[in-house]
């Protein structure tokens, strides 16, 4: 020990002995007051042993289930957030329950959409007319075209470029 | 014990209701029809009443006569008929289809000559209307259609 204070600490607690005592005491300008100083030292350090102590703990068990609870959850970190999103998500009946909705919301929109064709008339008049041709001794350009009444659906088959004849081809 | 008994009153009335469609046979009404101009038109025949908007929204005559016609019942969906006038014929050939329409295989014809051919579907629901070739003033006009 070289520094004073180290020696001066190492005196208060009994630890300098044999020559290392006698010339650290024979240093001390007053031995009479380093003496005094050394013993209120060792009441102080007796009062704080005796007073300061660990706090007590009022709810032991709680404090116990708490930490047994997050050593559980620290030891399998990567396994609990995926179970926990199986579990609020895609679980059977919310995975029903989707389909089911998906399956009536495509059901909707299907007869919208096929009641939308009606209303148009396109696709009707196109099924109920399969084909149409003009006679091969007919002139040749004479056209067919096909459509369908909004109001009452009648399927119209409009003939052009026919030839026209007198009117006693209207006699019965 | 109610409920046994209107479940089999039920049941009762959908095979009475099933097996009274599936023997009523239906009538099909073809028709040769003249649409012209008249300062006093005649009435519309009954069987183009529902038709009247139609055909004279469509043509713009406001005159329509018939002048040949036929009405088929239709009970094994594979029949054959032909409306006729002095020079035009329309013969209808009915092959098997289903409850809701018929199919129908439809040739024009001016005496000899075909002037046209077509296969069609005709429904109740959906009645078949036919521009024809200009005679005179007029127009001839084929109509069938499922009473």
């Amino acid at each position: 020990m070289n520094t004073h204070e180290e020696k001066w600490t190492a005196w208060l607690d009994g630890q300098l002995t044999g020559k290392e005592l006698e010339q650290f005491e024979a240093s001390l300008p007053d031995i009479s007051a380093a003496e005094l100083e050394k013993q209120d030292s060792h009441k102080l350090s007796a009062l704080l042993k005796e007073q300061i102590t660990a706090p007590s703990m009022t709810n032991v068990e709680f404090f116990h289930h708490q930490l047994r609870t997050e050593i559980a959850r620290e030891s399998r970190p990567a396994l609990k957030p995926a179970r926990e999103t199986q579990a609020s998500w895609w679980s059977i009946g919310r995975l029903a329950w989707t389909g089911a909705a998906s399956l009536a919301i495509a059901m909707v929109c299907t007869f919208f959409v096929m009641r939308d064709d009606n209303i148009g008339g396109q696709s009707t008049y196109t099924q109920n007319v399969l084909n149409a041709r003009i006679g091969p001794e007919v002139n040749s350009y004479a056209t067919i075209s096909m459509f369908e009444t909004k109001e009452d659906k009648v399927t119209v088959l409009w003939v052009e470029g026919l030839q026209s004849l007198p009117s006693e081809y209207a006699a019965k | 014990m109610m409920f046994p008994r209107f479940l089999l009153a039920a049941l009762v009335c959908c095979c009475l209701a099933f097996s009274g469609s599936s023997v009523a046979a239906e009538s099909v009404w073809s028709g040769l029809v003249v649409a012209t101009n008249a300062p006093q038109p005649t009435p519309i025949p009954a069987e183009l009443n529902k038709l009247e908007g139609t055909l004279k929204g469509l043509f713009g005559y406001n005159q329509y006569q018939v002048i040949g016609q036929t009405r088929s019942t239709l009970k094994s969906g594979d029949e054959d008929w032909l409306a006729s006038s002095k020079y035009f014929s329309l013969r209808v050939d009915s092959k098997s289809g289903s409850r809701a329409a018929y199919l129908l295989n439809l040739q024009l014809f001016q005496e000899q000559k075909l002037l046209l051919e077509t296969e069609a579907k005709l429904s109740k629901r959906s009645p078949l209307v036919i521009r024809g070739p200009q005679v005179g003033e007029g127009q001839l006009v084929l109509v069938l259609l499922v009473e």
